[in-house]
């Protein structure tokens, strides 16, 4: 009982960072309809950028701030040089310039950082684990936690109290009419890039605290698909929940599956509970079911 | 697009000749010109390293016919077809090292080319199996699953269950004469070299052949409306999958070929980033083209290497640079990618047919 609480209060805060990555995945979708293949090596460029400025002698809070100022950069360059022009173009046009994208920004990141792994020294977070009731909980989960909670409620009164908010949801909604509304649409494409830059770059940058940086953090871009398809691609709540639900699998498998399957098992979990998933309910939890015409 | 523009006086007087390969006859010894410089030239004049080049190129080119037939014809887009090659490269390796083959299949050296097709049926099956699903989701919702594939079967699958032979997740040794083909085995550069271009050929034909069929009309009709295409009567289910098995059986016919080129077989040649780069190379050769396929793995494969000349005086001064050159050649072919879809969406075949089309005419193309 006390190993199967465990697990689930650690899926859950781990599930929190993918629903934060999963949540700027879905906002870039909503927006601009554009399926982000290069989260995950946003997740990298954000977890080396902030474990460079760590380094460098910056406290880590501050840290964090600078990573999203920068991200915020990366994402309006971005979307500028690359995405501007493949708006509404083919599926696969679109996938791929992400894709491309991807290798771009792995390259880049390996090319300058190299690919041994980097710790946070000194770490950021206290050591002595955190005693609730039965529970032991490792401080570097909770605090990541309480950061994503944190970032997560900022987004949303973001989204729901600002101009600039509201002119993305509006574009979300109907692109055409928010155009008609003098809504700036390349301002809110661009808006939706920076975002995904600061969630993916704030989750990369937590991950790292909890695994050590090197490459395989860009295998969060690869978990928050699992994630957003759960919850439906057009849920921003279906998100949150989506990486939630995909944490707590990953680490229920972990606990309860790796000694009867050896080897990764943790790791495809969520693919193989993606594919069974699909078969059944293919537009999610909350994804709207599009109907199709000649 | 890929129409030739005939010379003057040179009529199709029937649909047949309109679909004829070899249109005229000066097209036809341009065509068997190339077949003599790619079965004799290559391999006579080049240095031993270049013909290892033209065979990476080749390899490439095998792999993303199949993934032109699924994305170019049939507008199934996946992103998983690393995982094939490495189905059938195993399927290969293991009917070659552990199967009781009787002894006179194995002295006439048929024991490889036989588990060729075999790897071809096998993979065409898995993947089959993996394209069960577009029987209910379509675009992103299918890509996810094609992801999938690549995961379960390369990371899953062969990784911790089928590489476990002789160690956990380590490399299967193959000895240098296990491929063998009748008398020769698969050793040096230009054997690996002649086979790779024997079954590039064949797979080009079988491909172009088959786009010629009710089959391959299906199958475009489906690319360009798969609604409009099930109204005209075409099972779309049973034509997706059927892209599926010979996609699939294509892609297992390459992984089986790299068995005749490696002296191990690991997992690590079949990750993901292969699967990409599957489709970005008919991105860049040009999408719904066969020789798109080819020209796209040629500009792949040589832009590597010039870049690797381009690298190395730079060492000297800066030895960073060839160390970490993996992950420059992955963030420059990233930008290529991303170029050659902001700038030249239609791919090299395209520019290709403008410029053949111009030197049609050339020099009065008025």
């Amino acid at each position: 009982m006390e190993l199967f609480l465990m697990t689930l209060v650690t899926g859950i805060m781990v599930g929190g960072i993918y629903a934060l990555v999963a949540l700027g995945w879905v906002v870039i979708y909503k927006c601009s309809g554009v399926l982000n293949l290069a989260m995950g090596e946003m997740t990298l460029l954000g977890a080396y950028i902030s474990w460079n400025l760590y380094q460098s002698g910056v406290p880590f809070i501050l840290c964090v701030l600078l990573t999203m100022i920068i991200g915020v950069i990366l994402g309006i360059v971005t979307e500028r040089i690359f995405l501007d022009r493949l708006i509404g173009q083919p599926l696969l046009s679109v996938i791929m310039v992400t894709v491309g994208l991807s290798f771009f920004y792995r390259g880049t990141a390996m090319f300058i950082w190299g690919p041994s792994t980097k710790t946070f020294h000194p770490p950021v977070f206290p050591q002595e684990s955190i005693h609730v009731g039965m529970l032991s909980i490792t401080p570097v989960f909770f605090w990541s936690f309480l950061v994503v909670i944190a970032l997560l409620i900022a987004l949303m009164a973001f989204f729901k109290y600002t101009r600039w908010g509201l002119s993305m949801q509006a574009t979300a909604d109907d692109e055409t009419a928010a155009l008609s509304l003098g809504v700036s649409v390349r301002f809110v494409y661009a808006a939706s890039w920076s975002i995904a830059f600061i969630t993916s770059g704030i989750g990369g940058a937590l991950l790292a605290n909890i695994n050590g940086l090197n490459i395989t953090i860009s295998h969060l871009g690869l978990v928050v698909l699992p994630a957003v398809i759960f919850g439906g691609l057009n849920s921003i709540p279906g998100a949150i929940v989506g990486g939630i639900v995909i944490g707590i699998l990953e680490n229920m498998t972990g606990t309860y599956v790796t000694q009867f399957v050896p080897g990764g098992i943790k790791t495809i979990a969520p693919f193989i509970f993606l594919v069974i998933f699909m078969m059944f309910r293919p537009y999610g939890l909350w994804g709207w079911e599009r109907i199709e015409r000649v | 697009m890929s129409r030739v523009w005939l010379p003057c006086g040179h009529y199709h007087q029937s649909y047949a000749k309109d679909q004829g390969w070899w249109q005229t006859p000066v097209i036809k010894l341009k065509m068997l010109l190339l077949l003599g410089i790619v079965l004799l030239g290559v391999p006579l004049l080049l240095p031993g390293y270049w013909i290892g080049v033209c065979t990476m190129i080749g390899y490439t080119a095998m792999g993303a016919l199949g993934v032109q037939l699924l994305i170019g014809y049939t507008e199934l887009i996946t992103l998983g077809h690393g995982a094939f090659i490495a189905v059938g490269a195993y399927t290969s390796t293991m009917l070659v090292l552990h199967f009781p083959w009787p002894q006179p299949l194995v002295d006439l050296g048929l024991a490889y080319p036989l588990t060729i097709v075999a790897a071809g049926l096998i993979s065409g099956i898995w993947c089959v199996i993996f394209g069960l699903p577009c029987a209910r989701v379509k675009g992103f919702y299918f890509i996810l699953t094609t992801i999938a594939a690549q995961f379960i079967t390369v990371d899953l699958i062969l990784t911790q269950y089928v590489s476990k032979i002789g160690g956990r997740a380590q490399s299967i040794k193959i000895p240098s004469d296990a491929a063998r083909i009748g008398p020769w085995a698969m050793t040096g550069d230009v054997k690996p070299y002649l086979l790779m271009a024997v079954l590039l050929i064949l797979m080009v034909m079988v491909t172009a052949n088959l786009l010629r069929t009710k089959r391959g009309r299906a199958w475009m009709a489906i690319r360009d409306n798969d609604i409009a295409a099930s109204t005209m009567g075409i099972s779309v289910f049973y034509h997706k999958l059927l892209a599926f098995f010979v996609a699939g059986a294509m892609a297992g016919v390459a992984g089986a070929f790299w068995v005749s080129n490696t002296s191990a077989m690991s997992p690590e040649h079949f990750p993901w980033y292969l699967s990409l780069k599957l489709v970005g190379v008919i991105l860049i050769g040009g999408i719904g083209s066969i020789h798109g396929a080819v020209f796209g793995a040629a500009f792949w494969v040589l832009v590597g290497e010039f870049l690797q000349m381009g690298v190395l005086p730079l060492a000297e001064y800066w030895p960073n640079v060839l160390m970490s050159f993996t992950f420059l050649k992955t963030a420059v072919f990233g930008l290529i990618i991303c170029a050659f879809l902001n700038f030249e969406p239609h791919g090299l075949a395209y520019r290709w047919w403008q410029i053949k089309n111009y030197f049609n005419l050339w020099p009065f193309s008025y």
